[in-house]
């Protein structure tokens, strides 16, 4: 009768120690992923601003994809590594339309080793001045 | 032999418990993004459409560049526009020197499901303001 009770009986502190880390790595998990969307949701919108300050007059590509990335950075920080901003232009029939791309990657600090990339393609069209 | 059934091992009872917890802090997360982004969203909305507005010359063309702005903006944040309500005044009637309102409001879904996205159910709402000023001297065709 004793015997297999000796059996059964675990260490408390050392299952207690598993069992925080478990929960410890869970809970940073949850707060990677929460980065992790929140620098998607900051390369989104900096496209959307970079875009939208290329349309603006007397702005040149250079200044649109310097206002794109200084929003990641200013916003997201070193979340948000390998940024790549693009900023082309297309005329036709009287319009020109300017295309704001950013790229980039969520690095991860917690313990999912996890490097997601982000892609955002923004194009909006650039006032034309009465002649 | 009762107490000794109803023993449990803390490892496993924890690992259980915090994979059961784990679902509604994910879907919470989710939710949470959401809101962010269609923050984002609405406030670009609200700015873009005022300023938008503020250069049209009449009524007809303010109504059409603020709904294209509105969509543009969504889109932009891959959000569907069509769910957006948009309300906009000039109280000078778009005259020089007056001023658009424009407001903006989105509806977020709380229940989502992965990979089938929104499911009918209660929405938070996200309102966003843009008051933008017609310029003085702008020139009217």
């Amino acid at each position: 009768m004793r015997k297999p009770r000796l059996l059964e009986r675990g260490s408390a502190p050392v299952e207690s120690i598993f069992a925080i880390v478990f929960i410890l790595f869970l809970a940073l998990g949850v707060i990677e992923v929460a980065f992790a969307l929140y620098g998607r949701n900051v390369v989104m919108s900096s496209a959307h601003e970079g875009a939208r300050a290329a349309v603006e007059y007397g702005r040149d590509p250079q200044q649109a994809a310097a206002i794109a990335e200084d929003t990641v950075r200013r916003a997201a920080g070193a979340l948000v590594s390998d940024l790549r901003v693009a900023v082309s232009t297309t005329s036709s029939g009287g319009t020109s339309t300017v295309r704001v791309r950013v790229q980039g990657l969520v690095d991860p600090f917690g313990p999912v080793p996890f490097t997601m990339p982000v892609d955002t393609l923004v194009s909006a069209t650039r006032e034309v001045l009465p002649r | 032999m009762r107490r000794r059934c109803e023993r449990g091992s803390a490892l496993i009872e924890s690992m259980l418990l915090g994979l059961i917890l784990l679902v509604p802090v994910i879907w919470a997360l989710g939710v949470l993004a959401d809101l962010h982004r269609s923050a984002l969203a609405a406030n670009a909305a609200a700015r873009d459409a005022g300023l938008a507005a503020a250069r049209s010359s009449d009524i007809a063309m303010a109504d059409a560049s603020i709904k294209e702005m509105v969509h543009r903006s969504f889109a932009d944040h891959e959000l569907d526009a069509t769910e957006a309500r948009v309300r906009w005044t000039s109280s000078t009637g778009l005259q020089r020197g007056g001023t658009v309102e424009i407001e903006v409001s989105y509806p977020v879904t709380v229940v989502q499901a992965p990979f089938l996205g929104r499911v009918a159910g209660p929405s938070i709402w996200i309102n966003a303001r843009h008051v933008g000023r017609i310029d003085p001297f702008r020139s009217r065709e």
